[in-house]
């Protein structure tokens, strides 16, 4: 038997579509990942699905399906406190919006670190991986791992100043959503009272009067020497704490 | 009078079109504006060697390697059915990378004439052809480890069809730019001195069920399989062909190639007629 070239060349496209046909009435034709992370195998924490194995294409919903983390603790972790429909916001999306802060990186590791330490899981990240301040106060707050071992990772901690809850930058955009409690830049004492802190708990990390409400926590710090970020991380803890 | 594209020009083209159409499309999804019904496969989701490339992860732990799905698994035994018949028909009429390298070898033809493809002694690259495999165990052994896709960052396909995603390590420009000059002096370089998964299918060509003859009662040696072997294979000396290099690209053939004489290099299982009649 011979085969001759316009047959064999047909024979080939032929097999492929036949063959993806096939796959997919047998349900085996995937393109995409399942999204479901692998599970450790061996250990104390066998059968839980292993945040090393986190993906950038893996959404907040995926997420909050395989490790029981709320989208909005996710999104409120990450800066998307504002957005429309965090549950689309992809872990690769980070790298793009934040990428690297000083010498450190919020990208898919630090997902995979941040969900570790909520849930008190083994994972060992990146030397720069950087963890967003609202992530780390949420960890603080509600993380499963245990203090001292939560304080070895205060030296990854970065701010998200300068973004947006879309994660983009918002020098030129000062509007927060309702939902958006993040200290920024451009937010005013005014802003602070509605979210539900008192003038007495702003005075006293300010150790002085805060004076008009209309001015920004920024500006106030500037104008009297402060060290902005010497406020705003304890103010940022008594909002993230009500 | 100017030649007709044969039908491996045409299949070519269209699968450099289709893969090109994928790797826009899924940009396009990642931003929220697909193609309809073209569905979000990505890249790594049709190449049939991510399918060997997660081999060890698949039978070790179940899992694929990052990128790599069950569709990649289903296109390497695809092509591993049809490579068991005849030989890595892949390479030479589906794969874009080849078919690119084809297109600008033709701009080498022009300029160098008969010299094209005739740069490298014979002594040199008879050694030069093993390199692949190397890259190949390289390749297989770190993705296994690693878990991720090793060969990427220098993967001269990958960067030819994501160059403007910026997931594209320098690595890759660099390796495809020498790729692209190099095949103004060799016809396909990277498929005869790197290609990981030109190594794996080369390896049928050893053992495929409908190898290259040559119909020695009628050949009238001249040749010209020789020259038209993009592969600088030595068609005319041999029986049966089963150098590891074959790409079953048809060009040597007598239907469809450059050999003169009918029935004397045709792909078929069993010997000529003639050649029997003669012994």
């Amino acid at each position: 038997m011979r085969i001759k070239a316009n047959f064999a060349g047909i024979l080939l496209p032929a097999l492929f579509i036949i063959g993806i046909l096939i796959s997919s009435a047998l349900g085996y034709w995937k393109t995409e990942g399942s999204k479901n992370p692998a599970k450790y195998t061996t250990g104390i924490f066998e059968g839980q699905a292993n945040p090393a194995d986190i993906r950038g294409s893996y959404s907040f919903s995926d997420l909050e399906k395989a490790f029981d983390i709320p989208v909005e603790t996710l999104a409120k972790a990450y800066g998307f406190s504002g957005s429309e429909n965090p549950t689309e916001i992809k872990v690769k999306d980070f790298e793009e919006m934040y990428g690297i802060i000083g010498d450190l990186e919020i990208g898919t590791d630090s997902m995979r670190l941040f969900v570790s330490l909520y849930k008190g899981l083994p994972y060992k990240p990146e030397t720069n991986t950087a963890l967003p301040q609202p992530a780390w106060n949420i960890l603080n707050k509600e993380g499963a791992t245990d203090k001292d071992i939560l304080s070895e990772y205060s030296s990854r901690v970065v701010s998200l100043e300068g973004f947006n809850s879309s994660g983009s930058n918002s020098e030129a955009d000062s509007e927060q959503t309702e939902e958006d409690t993040t200290i920024k830049g451009k937010t005013t004492f005014s802003e602070l009272l509605d979210w539900g802190l008192s003038k007495e708990q702003i005075n006293g990390i300010l150790g002085i009067d805060m004076g008009a409400t209309g001015i920004t926590v920024r500006d106030f710090c500037s104008d009297r020497g402060i060290e902005f970020s010497t406020v705003k991380e304890p103010l940022q803890d008594l909002l993230d704490n009500m | 009078m100017k030649k007709k594209p044969k039908l491996r020009t045409w299949i070519q083209l269209a699968l450099f079109i289709l893969i090109a159409i994928i790797a826009v499309n899924h940009t396009l999804v990642e931003s929220g504006n697909g193609i309809p019904l073209l569905g979000s496969a990505s890249l790594h989701a049709v190449c049939p060697f991510g399918g060997v490339e997660t081999l060890y992860h698949l039978i070790t732990t179940d899992t694929f390697v990052k990128k790599i799905h069950e569709s990649s698994i289903v296109l390497m035994l695809i092509v591993f059915v049809s490579s068991l018949f005849l030989g890595p028909i892949f390479c030479g009429w589906i794969c874009p990378m080849g078919t690119f390298q084809e297109w600008i070898g033709k701009v080498g033809k022009k300029i160098f004439k008969k010299k094209y493809n005739r740069f490298i002694p014979y002594s040199i690259d008879k050694y030069l052809r093993y390199l692949r495999y190397g890259l190949l165990a390289w390749v297989l052994y770190m993705t296994a480890i690693s878990g991720v896709l090793a060969f990427e960052k220098i993967d001269p396909f990958f960067t030819l069809f994501q160059f403007w995603t910026g997931e594209v390590a320098i690595s890759g420009f660099i390796v495809l730019g020498l790729v692209m000059i190099l095949s103004l002096f060799v016809e396909r370089p990277f498929c005869k001195y790197a290609c990981p998964y030109g190594a794996v299918l080369g390896v049928f060509n050893l053992f495929r069920l409908i190898p290259l003859r040559r119909n020695t009662s009628t050949c009238i040696n001249c040749k010209a399989c020789d020259r038209a072997c993009p592969m600088n294979i030595s068609v005319s000396t041999s029986g049966k062909v089963r150098n590891h290099q074959c790409i079953s690209c048809y060009e040597c053939t007598s239907d469809d190639g450059a050999c003169p004489v009918p029935n004397t290099m045709e792909f078929r299982t069993n010997k000529f007629k003639t050649e029997e009649i003669t012994k």
